[in-house]
Formats: C-alpha cells, structure tokens, sequence
C-alpha cells in the first residue's frame, strides 16, 4: 500500500506463516463446517435479540411509560446505552482510519473486526434514538425530506446534528468497512466450493480479479475513505456531546464535553475491541495474527485515554468550584455524594483506577488482566453516561427533583442490544474473513520486495531475521491467487 | 338554557344526555343498560390497574371505533337544530352548588347542551367570580360512570313508578298515625324550599322524627353561638376587614366553610404594590400544618386538645390589657407567654378591624368563648356578622345517637336517608350499618351505590346538582337557584322530588317545587323576577340582615368549664381531606390525583406527625404503624410533616371506601373506623405501635428545601420597607446578553402573566380548573409515584427555618413561556415554537417525542403522555371534555399553554367587533379560579394593562433570570407581616 516499506521493523505477525497459509487459516474459519460452539453462541444471542424485539414490539405498542423515564428524568437508558454504543463505535475507526494514516502496520490484524464492531455498535446506537421518541413512526420528520407543510427541521437542535453525524458515521463506515473487504471477498469467492457462496461471495466482490489498476483505484479509495473517516472519529462523539453541552442544565452545560466524550469513546472502544479480540484469538486459534504485541499497544492507549477520562473528571469539579455557579457546583456534588453516588464511585473505579494497572509491563501482557480491565473498563464506560444522564434527577428547582429506577423493559432493551451486536458480530465471524488477508500479507516480511537482500541492509539487529519462506507468485497481494 | 327550556315546554322530555344518545349507538345503549361498565369488574387486576387508573377509571371499550393511531370521531348533524345553540360557541348558565349549610355561586361554560367547566359567579358573595378545587371537581362528578343508574329494591331493578306506589302505601299510613315510626335522615342543607317541606313534614307528622347528620360540619360553631348569644347563628367572616386575624386551628382558606369568599378577603387584606402599603397580619394557633398556617405571619403549634386552654389564655390576657370581657378564665401558663401579650395588644389595637375565628374541630365553647371576644373587640358589626340561618337544617350528631336508641327499641319502621352515607362515615360506635337491617323499610337517595345504598331496601338515585332543579342560600343567606344544565345522565331524582314525595305523596316535578317556593319569595311580577334570578343566579340582596348579639359570659363560663382537661398523651385529630373532603369526592380522580398542600400526597391519607413524635416513636415516613384509640385500631402509614405539633397526630378523613366506586375504592384508610361519637374531632389517649412494615405512598414533591436557591423570594414588610428592591437584587449575574439578534416582540399583544406569591395561598384550585379547561388527564397512584402526574400547573411547596417550626411557602409554576425558551431550541422537529405574541406554543401534531424539550427546562413543566391516558376514558367522561383543547395523543409532549383557546376566542371575538382585545378580555382558567386573585393574565406590550402595572412593581422578579431565558411569567416576592417584636433575625437572605 504505501510506498516505502521499513525493513523489518518488528515481529507483526508470529509464527512465519506463508501467504498461502494466511489465506488458508482465515479462509477457513469462514469455509469450514459450523462449529458446535459458534452455534451454541449465536443460539443464546439470537435469543437474547429476540427478546429485544419483543421489548421493542412491546415499547411501540404500550408507550414508553414501560419504561422507567419520568418527569424529571426523560432520558434515562435509552440515551444512556445509545452513547454507550457510540462511543464503543469509536475505536473501530479510529484504529482503521487514524492508525492507517499514521501508518501503524499492527492495526492490520485487529482492524477488520475492529471495524465490524463498529458497524454493529453504531447499529445497536441508533437502535434507541429510533425507539426511544414517542412517536416512533414519525421519526422520519428529523430529515429535511420535502413535505406538504414545506417546513424544515430544527436545525438548530443537537438532536438532529446527532442524525448527521451518526448517520454519516454509519455510512462511511460501512463503506470504508466494505471496500476494505473486496479482495478478502473475492479470495472467498475464488475458493468457494458451493454456487451459492460462489454467487453470494461474487456480487459482493464486485469482479475484483486483483489487476493493478484494480489495485491502484482500491488504495485510492481507502485512502480517501481513511481521510473521510479520520475525522469522524472527532465529530461523531463530540456531536453527541453537544446533546448535553448545549443544554442549560447544571452539570450538562460544560464546554469540555466534546473532547472528554471522545476520549471516553476511544478510551472504551479499545476496551470493547480488546474483550471481542481475546476470545476470537483464543477461540480461532489466531495467536499468530494478534499477538500481545497488539494487545500490548491497544493497553497503552487504554491507559492513555483513561488517564485524560480521569482529567476530565477531575477538570468538572474545578471548573464547577472556580465558576461560583451554585447549580453547578451542586450537580457535582450531587453526583459524588447524591443518592446515585455508587454509580458515580462505580465510574471512578472502573474508569481511572482500574486502568492504573496497565503501568505495569507484566499486569498489561497479562491476558487474564486485560480481560477483566476491558470488561470493566466498558462497565465504568457504561456508568459515566449513567451518572450523566442521572444528573437530571436534580436539576434547578427542588421541587421537580426526581428519582430514576429501571423497569424489567429497560432491562430487557439494554441486554437485547448485546444479544443484536453478538448475533451480529457471530454472523460475521461466520461468513466474512474476521482478519483482513490482504492487509496482514502486506505486513509479512515477504512482502518487502528488498525481504531477499533484507540481511544485506537491516541494521535492526535486534530482529532476528526470518527463515526465508517461499513466495508464491502472485499471491502477494492476496486477490485472485489461491 | 334558553328560555323555553327553562319553562321546560319546549323541549320537555327531548332533552338528550349526550351525543351518542343522540346517536342511539349500540355502544351508549350498552353503557346504560350494564350495570357496572364494562371493565369495572377487571379493575382489581394488578397488571391493569395502571390502564384503568390512567383515565379515570376503565374502559368502555368502544369497539370498532378505536382506531390504531387516532380516534375515529363519529360527528351528527342536528336535524333540527335548537335554538339559540350555534355549534362551537359555547353558552354560560348561572347556577348553585349546594355545599352543606352554605353554598357557592357558579357559572357553567356549557358545549352544545353539555357542561364543560365550572367558573365562580362574579356577581356570587360566595364566589364573587372564584372557586375552590371542589367546585373545579365537581364537573367530573357529573360525568362520573360509576353513578347509580337505576332504582333498586335490594337486588331488584324497579321503576320510579314502583317506588311511587310504594312510597304512596307507606304515605297514607303514616298520614293517619302523624308518622309514627318514621324517621329521616337528612344532610345538612340551606335552602327555602328543603326548608318548606321540612316543615311541612314536621307539621304533617309530628310524631316522626327528623335527624340533621353529618360527619363534618360547622356544627360546633352553632352550637357555640347558641351558648354565646343563646341562639344558633351563623357567623359571616368579612376577612377584608380585618387587620389583625388569629385563627385557632381554623383552615379558613381550605378546608373550612366559605373558603372562597374567606380567601378572597384574606387576599384583599394580604395585597400590596408599593412598599408603603399595609397588609393584615395573620396569628395562627393549631396543630396539624395547614394552608392557613403556611400564610401565617406567626404561626403557634400547640396540640388541638390545648387550643381551649390557649383560647382560655388569651382571654385572659385581653383581660390584663384592659378589653372588658364577660368570661372567667385563667391562663395556663403552658403558652409563650411573649406570644400571647404580642398577640393580645395587636388584637386590642385594632379594635373593631380584627378577627378572630375558631376551626370546626374545637369544641362549641370555645366558638363561643371566640364569638364573645370578638364582641368584645368591637369586631361583630364590622369584620363578623352573625345572621339567622332560617332556612337552614343544622346538622347535629347528637340527633344521630338520640335516633339509635329509638331504633333500637324498634319505634322506627322507615327510615329515608337524603344523601349522605351514614354507613360509612357514623360514628363507629353507633353500629349504623347493623341499626339499619333492625328497620323494616329504609330508602337511601343517593348519587352512588354507596356503603349505605347496600345496606337498604331501597336505593333511589340521586340527579347531580347540574341536573337538579334547586334552590339554597349561601352562609350570609343570599338565595339562589340550582338550574339544571342538562337532563339527568343517568335518570335519578332530586332530595327536593324525593322530600316532596315523603311530604306531600305526590310525584311533583324539581321545576315545579322549587318555583312554587319561590313564588312566596320573589316581590313583584314572579315570572320576571324569576328569570331575572336565574339570569344572575342569585336574589339581589337576599342577604339575611345581621342579628343583633349579645355575650352572655355565666353560659361561656359554664361551657368552659365543663371541657375536659386536657391530657398531655397522644392526640387524634380528625380532619376533614382536603381531597375528598368527608368522603363524598372519593370516586373524583381530579381530586385523588390532586397533590395534598402540604404532603404532596396523593391517592392516600397518612397520619402526619411532628419530625419530634416521629423521632420519638422510631418512626419514619411511610412507616405502617397500628394506630390506637378509644379501644379501636387501624393500619395505616405516618408520614412525618415539618412544623406539626408534637404529641399530635392528624389523620383525614373520607378514605378507605369501599363502595365509591372504581377510582376511590380501597384508596387509603377509613378512620370513621376509629372515630366515635364522644371524641369525634379530636380524640386524646392515642397509641402507636410501629409495625416494621412500609407503605408504598406516591408523593408529587419529596423534597422540602429550596436547598437555599432564590426561588421563592419573600422578606419581611419591615425588611421590605429598608429594601424595596429585594427582591430583584437577591442573585447577582453577569450581564444577561445574548450571542444573536433576538426576535423583537414590541409589536402587537404580547402575553405575560404575574403570580403575586403573597397573595397565593396554595389552595390548588389553579390546578383543577387547569385540569378541567384543559382535558388534563389522570394518571394513577403508580404513575404518579413515577414522576408522571400530568397537571400543567403545580403549586411547590418548601419548607423554611428549622423543621420543628418550619414555615412554608407556596410557589404555582407553569410554563413560563421564556422568550429565550431552551425548549424551543433542542426540539428536533420544531414541534415547540414562538408565536408572534410572545407564547411559546407546543405544535403536538409536530412532536415525536424526543422529550428533549423536557429535559432543557429549567422549570420542569413539561408533561409527557408516557401511555395513552385518555385511551380508556369511558365514553360519559369524555363529554366533560372541553372541545376547544386537543387530546393529546401518547408519544406527545405538553404544558400549559396560557390558555390559548381562550386567547383565540377573544381575539376572533375583538374581531367580530372591530376593536383590539381590551385588557381583561382574557382570563386563563388558573387566574379565573384563583380566590386571592394571584394570577394576572394581560398584554405586557399595554402600558395601562393590569398585568403590566404589577409587573412594574418592586416586588416583581422572574425565577431563574440569571439564566438568560428571559420568562413572561414573573413572580411578586412575598412579604411576610410578623410583628416587630416577636421577630428574631432579619429575614432578608441573599442567596449567592
């Protein structure tokens, strides 16, 4: 892809497998029989998917008093998980737009189910904005589309900035997603055994043969698509934010929403792709392709953003106490010592203490810790936008002060969300290449044209250099070979 | 009604009931034919209680006719249209609502031959253009489904006819033994015509015996006249005359008799515009924390046992200061002896311009220890006349227990009970339900099958007092008619066809009775000054002209002495609900729903106790506790209220029933259990026991404290005076500008609104009439609990200073209609918008319900139809609709809108005219019903308006200002009056 390749900057991929066997190992886990376990899986997921579609029938049939929102809490879980889902979207993004421009070759092995769990996660987002509105049928009326009233929507609303940027988001996504994914579609189609996933596989692959020119547009476009994408990552969640930092309300109206939600999005991105990460590699035996080595970098960034969710945490209260604001200096009080304050602790917890392990090298190459971290680190992510959204129950006048408790449908909504991304997420596991074969051969050693005088001119002595596995022609750049 | 109506020649029996009757759909021929609507008998299902609730009750299920998304409306042309009835246009008739001894004046918007909302009669004394909740309440107990229907003997469905003929068999023996073994028991009432055929009852059957009950009344209060002056008169409290004014346990502004008119002179006293201005002062001694105490200006909390021995105490100190006063008594010295000297010379320095009234709880001799003091003071004549209340049948318990003995000795073979409900709400010793199976014959009139309907041979139904033709008199004596605004719903006849049958057994029309009364009344031509009457629903100066009296201090004395001591235990005392009030309003969902003043409660009564008795007892708010006295116990659950007095606690009655109906059945606690005859108002030697169990209570406002925000702003008239400006210098803020150009509003009418705090009692009848103006609807105990009562307008309760002596303040918030609304800016849709005249209008076509809205106002006004509450509306109570207001669908956001229906109406009349809409052409309902007039409604671009003079007074501050959304809606800081001395601190705070 790019122009000039480093020699042999360090051990991306391990086990010194072939080209041929890349595309063997990854093609297969599409190709082969369905495993028992990945059944079993997408079985208990589609239940729980089932389920939120009977919360959902249920929600658009009786009104969304099923639900636990109230006066003065009128958002509560639905907004809560839809920023959740968001801000889960995040690290998909960013690990397959920014680290692509900045050229981070060990994204290749992560970033093609990176990338889904974004998709899916946007899914499950706009999921609720969509249910949540009274009047769900109506929902269209958000969109500038022409109308017999010739009146616009309120363009003045963050709710329909929220529309765009998510909607964009979606969209380049998906694309970025799917283009990437031509020539590891066209591998498929070209080992596929079966007419149909020769017809499934061929439509999808758009007749990518593998030609250079193919190629050159195919870069082109990625390229592009990366450029679109990059700064989407910073839009989409401050967007998001602007839902509360426009709002008058103590506690929401903050200018340091923007940056601090991106942050949070990144912060649990990462988290969420490592948890998918650790048991796809273990289950799909992918030890090679994702090494600690990533797991290793993404903990880094985990730690980073988790530090600047930290500041920012701390950065409200001062700000709180330095503006003299009573309301505000209450809603944070409020939220530290309020009756909601296990939730507020809860957040600290997972969100700024628990990540201070990854200081240390052993703790973060540890995957029992990393496990458990970015399971919890999504939980603290979780209760950040709780204990925001929960700010409502004590706004201005104490009059209107309020309680927020959940109902069993608001249970049932959030925990059907993870049954729709996993029925999602299993279904891709199952027919498209989790790991994308014409990226991560990119990265091989063999790939580097210089890789036979590569002995000749590495001063990096600190690599070992690489048994010299045999090329196979044509295959380099995956596509048409096998 | 037009005027062949009222003649009743025109159209006669073509009267219909409702459109569907109109209409004969299956659908209203079922409803009249089941005995129980359909859905009633679903009711007690948990998992529907909140779809039955949400409405008012279940369902009619309108089968094919509820549609998916809207409703489909089926719409009739007349075939022949009735005169003076323009569709769309509505008419107001004149009428009374009779309310025990008194009365109070009405005018009734009604929609093509149906009433829709209850206003005050301006030209009323009783009213004088006002209202109270009950009167707001009392259009939806027309509509109500769960009203008797048919006439029943036991079991068995009969006709009117049946009962004539069984009353005629009955008639013409008691007609020859002077109706020997016949008794009646009767509610209190006030009119010429009940009066009429009361004595000619009691002419005609002088062997029967005639009992006056109810469970409330003013009974003490005639009783204490008639030790006072030796005759049972009824005082008439001219609070606008009165500069000084204590109150011993007497809730005058709401749960007293007269409350309108009290609080529209309380009002009077209270209202200010300028900082050199005076205002009355209000002392208030009692127990419980009443709206009355929150408006105090010094406010006592003693035991309700201990107010004798208080009233004892002050008389004495008049005495020490000079005021010559006939009775003999001692002060106690258990009361701030400070207090009382303050208190003593306020009420001797204003002489003839004081007032000092005793609540219906305290026991006659104090009503007449009160009536001799302010005789003394120079008060009778000036701020209370005492009339002869001729009319009149007093209600008297004692009369109650007198009838059980004969009943129990079998000299009763016939019982007719006029309304009421005696089995529920008798005194529990008397047993009345098992007295009754002792009679051969009873007959319950009554508007429901009731607890008393069950338990007779023969339930009659009563018509509603909209459907009755009636006449009563007010407290002062003013005679007035009760014009029917539509034929009987569901059949049913009147007390006045019912009383006439007993009397006279003759089957007489309501019309016909009452005009032949008023044909020995009216001077002059009869039929002129009949309409007349019936044109402004009163007699002009009909007023009884004020007794002569004089105090006679041996039988005060006497009295005095004869009240038990007080005990220093536990005290019960009964008060009257501020809800439902004796019980009568139990199957009302408006009231239900409606939040206490001072709990917030709703769908329950609890015992309040004092922060003090609480902690003493372990107990703690929603607590179930066994509460004991006099030998019987009830459950129910404590509920501890800042500022109550200790040792004390306050329960309410007119709960728990279970007869009501499907909103008021097994809704709270009965404590007519628990009451008995001896210790009826208050009953001492109570116990508690704490039964480690919690009830689930819904509360519409938990919190107590302003948390030391400048919401509600309020100094003392001192502080004032030092510092007019208070009000508006109490936040301080940077600069209010904005980033863009706003909108100009300089041109055209511009709609504001000020809501004087100081005049505001609390009393919520802003509320009910919102709700009735508004189709507003109700939402149950579960919903409520959840944060989604739906009421556009609601009075903020907060409590100041410690919590054992707190005060309170009220505060009505609604939309503000902000110019720089943060509402209007978040909705996606442009569902909610500015007009051109300043009101920020909710489009609920447009909305989709992101409830964004909702969250960006600072106020929390906004509602949200979380469920379709008015899906199961019964299709009766869809006709107390108001046509000019939409009903919201679910999914949809609203608030109040400044009535902008009515706003349309004046302005398509100012049109009509060729003029502009004058100041005053437009009254929203809350400031309609407001009795203190705290409410003003106008053009803020009118320099001369109302709304705007008041707007420019000092007191003038908006809530919230600091926050740039420029509201239209402000507020008149409040100013307390306590006297100089008896102030400890400044009052003025400034809030950061």
């Amino acid at each position: 892809m790019s122009a000039k390749v480093e020699h042999h900057p360090e051990t991306l991929i391990q086990g010194n497998p072939k080209f041929s066997s890349v595309t063997q190992h990854i093609s297969q886990i599409v190709e082969d029989k369905t495993k028992m376990g990945w059944i079993l899986l997408f079985g208990l997921s589609a239940s729980i998917l089932m389920m939120l579609l009977g919360a959902v029938g249920y929600l658009l049939f009786e009104g969304i008093g099923i639900w636990g929102n109230n006066q003065p809490v009128s958002w509560a879980f639905d907004i809560v998980n839809f920023v959740f889902w968001v801000g889960i979207g995040h690290a998909g993004t960013l690990i397959s737009a920014i680290l692509f421009l900045f050229r981070q070759k060990w994204r290749t092995s992560i970033n093609r189910f990176a990338e889904a769990m974004t998709i899916f996660a946007v899914i499950c987002a706009l999921l609720f904005p969509s249910i949540h509105v009274g009047r769900a049928w109506l929902l269209y009326w958000v969109m500038p589309l022409p109308n017999q009233m010739a009146m616009w929507p309120n363009f003045r609303s963050p709710l329909l900035w929220d529309m765009f940027a998510v909607g964009t988001y979606f969209t380049c996504s998906l694309l970025f997603w799917y283009v990437g994914l031509i020539p590891d579609l066209a591998t498929l189609r070209d080992r596929a055994t079966t007419k149909i996933r020769k017809i499934a596989y061929g439509i999808f692959a758009l007749g990518w043969h593998g030609g250079n020119t193919q190629w050159k547009h195919y870069e082109l476009a990625y390229l592009i698509l990366a450029g679109i994408s990059t700064p989407l990552v910073l839009s989409v969640h401050s967007i998001v934010s602007t839902d509360f930092a426009t709002s008058v309300l103590p506690g929401w109206h903050t200018t340091i929403f923007p940056p601090y939600f991106v942050a949070g999005a990144i912060f649990s991105g990462f988290a969420m792709v490592m948890t998918l990460a650790l048991i796809a590699r273990k289950i799909y035996k992918l030890e090679n392709y994702i090494t600690l080595n990533h797991l290793e970098k993404m903990n880094k960034i985990m730690l980073v953003t988790g530090m600047m969710v930290g500041y920012s945490y701390g950065c409200e209260f001062f700000v709180a106490w330095y503006s003299s604001n009573p309301y505000e200096q209450f809603a944070f009080i409020n939220r530290a010592f309020g009756p909601y304050w296990w939730a507020y602790w809860t957040m600290i917890t997972c969100n700024v203490v628990v990540p201070q392990l990854f200081w240390s090298k052993k703790l973060r190459t540890n995957l029992a810790v990393m496990f458990v971290v970015s399971i919890l680190i999504n939980v603290g992510m979780w209760f950040e936008r709780f204990v925001i959204l929960l700010t409502l129950t004590r706004d201005f006048l104490p009059s209107s002060w309020g309680w927020y408790w959940p109902t069993i449908w608001d249970g049932m909504t959030m925990v059907g969300s993870f049954g729709l991304f996993f029925t999602l997420f299993l279904l891709f596991l199952r027919f498209l290449p989790m790991i994308s074969m014409a990226e991560v051969k990119n990265v091989l050693p063999q790939a580097d044209p210089h890789y036979h005088v590569a002995d000749d001119h590495n001063a990096d002595k600190s690599v070992k250099p690489h048994p010299k596995p045999g090329i196979e022609p044509g295959t380099a750049m995956g596509g048409a070979g096998l | 009604m037009s005027d062949e109506k009222l003649n009743g020649k025109l159209t006669g029996k073509d009267y219909w009931r409702s459109l569907d009757q109109l209409a004969e759909t299956p659908e209203f021929k079922e409803f009249l034919h089941r005995e129980f609507p359909e859905g009633a008998s679903e009711l007690r299902d948990s998992v529907n209680r909140r779809t039955f609730l949400s409405l008012m009750g279940a369902s009619i299920a309108l089968a094919g006719v509820a549609g998916c998304r809207k409703p489909v409306e089926k719409i009739l042309p007349y075939v022949t249209a009735p005169e003076n009835v323009i569709p769309g246009i509505p008419q107001h008739y004149a009428t009374t609502m009779p309310f025990g001894t008194s009365a109070y004046g009405l005018l009734v918007e009604n929609h093509e031959g149906r009433p829709t909302k209850i206003e005050g009669n301006e030209l009323h004394p009783s009213t004088k253009g006002a209202s109270n909740t009950f009167m707001q309440a009392s259009i939806l107990g027309l509509y109500d489904p769960d009203r008797s229907q048919r006439i029943m003997e036991k079991n068995a469905e009969r006709s009117w006819a049946d009962f004539v003929s069984f009353w005629r068999t009955a008639f013409d023996r008691f007609s020859t033994n002077q109706g020997a073994g016949l008794a009646i028991l009767s509610e209190s009432f006030n009119s010429p015509t009940m009066a009429r055929l009361m004595r000619e009852f009691k002419a005609k059957f002088p062997l029967a015996t005639w009992v006056t009950y109810e469970a409330v009344s003013n009974e003490h209060v005639f009783e204490g006249s008639n030790i006072a002056f030796g005759s049972s008169l009824q005082p008439v409290y001219s609070f606008d005359k009165a500069e000084v004014i204590l109150s011993l346990d007497c809730d005058f502004l709401k749960t007293e008799f007269d409350n309108v008119s009290a609080s529209r002179g309380f009002g009077a006293g209270r209202r200010i515009t300028t900082e050199n201005d005076s205002m009355n002062r209000l002392y208030v001694v009692e127990s419980t924390f009443s709206l009355t105490g929150s408006s105090a200006d010094h406010r006592l909390r003693i035991s309700s046992s201990k107010i004798p021995a208080f009233a004892a105490a002050l008389a004495s100190e008049l005495r020490n200061q000079g005021l010559s006063l006939a009775v003999n008594t001692t002060n106690s010295g258990e009361f701030d002896s400070k207090w009382l000297k303050v208190l003593a010379s306020d009420l001797l320095k204003s002489r003839g311009k004081s007032l000092v009234c005793a609540g219906y709880r305290q026991p006659a001799a104090v009503h007449a220890l009160v009536a001799a003091i302010n005789e003394s003071l120079g008060n009778v004549g000036a701020s209370v006349v005492y009339v002869q209340p001729a009319d009149a049948a007093l209600p008297n318990r004692g009369e109650l227990t007198q009838m059980m003995t004969k009943i129990s000795s079998g000299q009763v073979n016939t019982l007719v009970v006029f309304g009421g409900n005696p089995v529920y709400n008798a005194p529990a010793d008397l047993n009345f339900g098992n007295a009754l199976s002792k009679i051969e014959n009873t007959i319950h009139l009554s508007m429901y099958r009731d607890e008393t309907s069950r338990a007779v041979k023969w339930h009659v139904p009563m018509t509603h007092y909209l459907e009755t033709w009636g006449d009563t008199r007010s407290s002062d004596g003013t005679a007035s008619v009760v014009q029917p605004m539509i034929e009987p719903l569901f059949g049913g006849h009147s007390n006045f066809e019912l009383l006439n049958l007993v009397v006279t057994g003759e089957d007489q029309r309501g019309y016909d009775i009452v005009r032949k009364t008023w044909e020995a009344v009216l001077p002059g031509s009869f039929e002129k000054g009949w309409r007349k009457v019936l044109h402004d629903g009163l007699l002009q100066n009909s007023a009884h002209q004020p007794v002569s009296v004089s105090a006679d201090g041996l039988r005060i004395n006497a009295a005095l002495s004869a009240l038990p001591k007080s005990d220093s235990g536990l005290e019960v005392v009964f008060a009257v609900s501020s809800q439902v009030y004796d019980g009568r309003f139990a199957n009302n969902g408006w009231l239900m729903e409606m939040p206490h003043p001072i709990t917030k409660i709703t769908w329950d009564n609890v015992a309040m106790i004092s922060i003090a008795t609480a902690k003493q007892l372990g107990l703690t708010s929603g607590d179930l506790v066994q509460l004991t006295v006099g030998g019987r116990s009830l459950e129910m659950p404590v509920w501890h209220v800042p500022g109550h007095a200790d040792n004390s606690i306050t329960v309410e009655l007119g709960y728990g029933r279970t007869s009501a109906g499907r909103v008021g059945d097994k809704v709270g606690f009965d404590l007519y259990s628990i009451r008995t005859s001896d210790a009826s108002d208050i009953a001492t030697g109570a116990t508690i026991t704490k039964l480690n169990r919690e009830y689930f209570i819904a509360c519409a406002q938990d919190h107590w404290s302003m948390e030391g925000r400048p919401l509600v702003r309020e100094a003392n008239l001192e502080d004032y005076r030092k510092d007019p400006k208070f009000a508006q210098e109490m936040v301080e803020h940077p600069p209010l500008e904005s980033l863009w150009d706003e909108h100009s509003y300089a041109k055209g009418n511009q709609w504001g609104m000020s809501v004087d705090l100081n005049s505001c009692t609390g009393c919520g009848a802003c509320t009910l009439a919102c709700q009735s103006e508004n189709n507003i609807p109700i939402v149950g105990k579960k919903q409520v609990s959840n944060g989604r009562e739906m009421h556009w307008i609601r009075i903020d309760r907060y409590f100041s200073g410690s919590v054992e002596d707190a005060e309170m303040v009220h505060q009505p918030v609604m939309c503000q209609h902000c110019e720089n609304a943060p509402c209007e800016q978040v909705c996606p849709v442009a569902a909610t918008v500015h007009d051109k005249e300043g009101l920020n209008v909710m489009v609920y076509n447009r909305c989709i319900g992101t409830r964004y809205c909702s969250n960006n106002c600072p106020y929390k006004v906004r509602r949200f139809n979380y469920f379709n509450f008015t899906k199961d509306t019964p299709e009766v109570v869809k006709m107390a609709m108001n046509p000019d207001v939409t009903v919201r669908f679910r999914g949809v956001m609203e608030k109040c809108t400044f009535c902008v229906q009515r706003i349309s109406e004046a302005r398509i009349k100012s049109k009509l005219e060729s003029r502009e809409i004058r100041d005053g052409d437009i009254t929203t309902a809350c400031q309609q019903a407001c009795p203190t007039s705290a409410l003003t409604f106008g053009n803020i671009n009118d320099p001369n308006s109302r709304v705007n003079k008041i707007k420019a007074q000092n007191r003038n501050y908006a809530m919230l200002a600091e926050l740039n959304v420029k509201p239209r809606l402000t507020y008149l800081a409040r100013i307390r009056n306590p006297h100089p001395e008896l102030v400890t601190g400044a009052k003025v705070e400034h809030h950061g």
